[in-house]
């Protein structure tokens, strides 16, 4: 009895190290995928010398530049299996370039006389983590992990039929293209969220009212101060119409958060007995409740991404205000126009399933 | 007048409508967590490691984020128990991830921007990436964590392993399109510049730029997936 018991708690525990080994198997078998790629790639075998030199740049910055000879060997292409030589010259800050080591395996060009390490290969990380997520989600989820797995593989398809046609019809319907997107993905993902009842309406219907109107109090403000002090200029790999891509960005980065929010008050208030007065006060409490944490999760993830960009301009002579203006900016103001969708998203759906409940029941 | 300036003030006056006193603690919760990040980039800039930092500073924001926008205190506690316990974990997982993955500094579609800039500026790119994967992560953490804190606490009595396990999906399947979203919005800009220069998907797959987003949402899907369960236990705990 009590052997038997013992075993399934180790089962219990057990079944917590399979996100690992998912991660460890994946890692291990993109070891092997050199073949798979026109690109030539080595493996480095050993290191044989480095070569360190300090340096000092005109700010009074103190770094170290070395350049690594190294011994590798091919794994694809038709010296597959011979041994070269590289070299590899990276600053010990690393802001573009790093360290190599014995068993990594590189993208290599061939300079104007010798070999070089061009980049990383990334494969086995990234799908190791990403089975590791998956696994770690079915552990967590089980059946309910199947339809959300299924809603997000849906939108990246539409995501991504939709990135065609935009660049097909060279950015001229950027905006419809992408308005239209974001109905799409909203209407696809409430399905999942509702299946097909009242509460999709209303979840779909108050989370594009609610973007909608963030946008439009968002591009009322720019119009009205002029655009001070947002630099649209530093919207990131944007040659052409950097505005569209701010709002594109807007939209669909916050679409997520308000869907769930809309979502939690519609599914309670659609539960609630009482007159829809008391539900619409109860969708306010709720919303309350959830809309600091998510405007929190949106901030959180777009100003961690400028932390690098700020290092740079601040040590490369910047004052901190106008590298918060310039780098953290636009990160501000996405974060500020999501937030608008976030709070709004609560009066209208409380507004509007406090109202439908009572007509589906009468 | 500054455009982000009147944002926030509109923002206030959102809140203010919509939230009432708690609007107006939500709004200087974000403030707070505004400072708190500005902070982060000053003292990593100014010769700090910058993994300690983002620990440090990270602590505050969950702090922030929890007790000032959560009305019940008894939710709040339960649920910043769980985020530290999360965090814990987390640095380990974004520490091992950012190193294995070499995706520190910038990439080479940044190479056009960094022009004119001196780029052997003396302090670690690498744990700069690990600051930024771990405070990216905070925000879901601390969401999560006050969301099951709060369920679990309704539930009271009726808390059982069924009720609660309805919980633990639902959470993190919403979680999941936010982070989701999240992700596709920030990087719409670069997935264009890939399809239009016609980026063969092997490419994409090792693109140090694309790795490195991926892998931040991962690293927060991860998060919310493990902050669910164990907040769950602390609230089995505390009650």
């Amino acid at each position: 009895m009590t052997k038997s018991c013992s075993k399934t708690t180790w089962v219990n525990w057990g079944r917590w190290l399979l996100p690992l080994v998912a991660f460890a198997v994946v890692f291990a078998l993109a070891r092997f995928s050199a073949p798979l790629y026109h690109a030539p790639i080595v493996q480095v075998t050993a290191l044989t010398s480095s070569h360190r030199q300090a340096v000092v740049d005109n700010f009074g910055n103190h770094d170290v530049t070395v350049t690594q000879h190294v011994t590798a060997r091919w794994l694809n292409t038709k010296r597959r299996g011979q041994h070269v030589q590289l070299t590899n010259q990276y600053t010990k800050s690393g802001a573009v370039d790093s360290p190599v080591a014995k068993g990594q395996q590189l993208f290599v060009t061939h300079g104007s006389r010798t070999w070089q390490v061009s980049d990383h290969k990334r494969d086995g990380v990234v799908l190791g983590l990403f089975a590791m997520t998956l696994t770690l989600l079915l552990l967590v989820m089980r059946r309910r992990f199947w339809l959300t797995a299924a809603s997000i593989g849906l939108n990246t398809l539409l995501f991504w039929a939709a990135l065609h046609i935009e660049v097909a019809s060279h950015q001229e319907l950027a905006f419809v293209l992408f308005a239209a997107l974001a109905v799409a993905f909203t209407v696809a993902t409430t399905l999942f969220i509702t299946r097909w009842t009242w509460l999709t309406v209303v979840v779909s219907t108050s989370t594009i009212l609610a973007t909608a109107a963030a946008v439009l109090i968002g591009y009322t403000v720019f119009a009205a101060t002029g655009y001070r002090g947002i630099h649209l200029e530093t919207v990131k790999y944007v040659t052409q119409a950097p505005q569209l891509l701010f709002f594109v960005q807007v939209i669909i980065g916050s679409l997520g958060a308000v869907m769930d929010e809309c979502a939690d008050i519609a599914v309670a208030l659609f539960q609630l007995p009482g007159p829809a007065r008391a539900r619409f006060n109860a969708g306010l409490s709720i919303g309350r409740n959830v809309m600091g944490p998510l405007i929190a999760v949106l901030f959180m993830l777009f100003i961690a991404e400028t932390l690098t960009e700020a290092v740079l301009w601040l040590r490369n002579g910047n004052a901190i205000s106008t590298t918060v203006a310039w780098v953290m900016g636009l990160g501000f103001a996405q974060s500020l126009v999501s937030a608008f969708g976030i709070v709004l998203a609560v009066p209208l759906t409380s507004g509007l399933a406090a109202w439908l409940a009572k007509e589906v029941r009468a | 007048m500054n455009a982000i300036f009147l944002l926030g003030l509109v923002l206030l006056g959102l809140m203010l409508l919509v939230g009432g006193a708690q609007g107006i603690s939500n709004f200087l919760a974000l403030l707070a967590n505004t400072l708190l990040m500005i902070l982060a980039v000053i003292l990593m800039a100014g010769g700090f490691a910058p993994v300690g930092v983002a620990v440090v500073i990270g602590l505050l924001v969950l702090a922030v984020t929890i007790f000032m926008s959560t009305s019940h205190v008894q939710v709040a506690t339960t649920a910043f128990v769980a985020a530290l316990l999360v965090m814990a974990g987390v640095v380990v997982l974004v520490v091992g991830g950012t190193w294995l993955s070499h995706t520190a500094g910038f990439g080479p579609e940044d190479a056009e921007e960094l022009e004119g800039y001196s780029l052997a500026i003396g302090v670690n790119f690498e744990q700069i990436a690990m600051a930024s994967g771990l405070l990216g992560t905070l925000g879901a953490i601390a969401e999560a964590a006050c969301a099951v804190a709060a369920d679990v606490g309704e539930l009271g009595a009726a808390a059982t392993p069924a009720a609660l396990r309805a919980v633990q999906e639902t959470i993190i399947g919403t979680a999941l399109n936010t982070l989701f979203f999240g992700f596709f919005g920030g990087f719409s800009a670069l997935f264009i510049w890939f399809t239009q220069l016609h980026y063969p998907w092997l490419q994409v797959l090792n693109d140090q730029l694309f790795v490195g987003e991926l892998i931040q949402v991962l690293f927060a899907v991860i998060a919310v997936a493990l902050t669910v369960p164990i907040t769950i236990w602390v609230a089995k705990r505390r009650a």
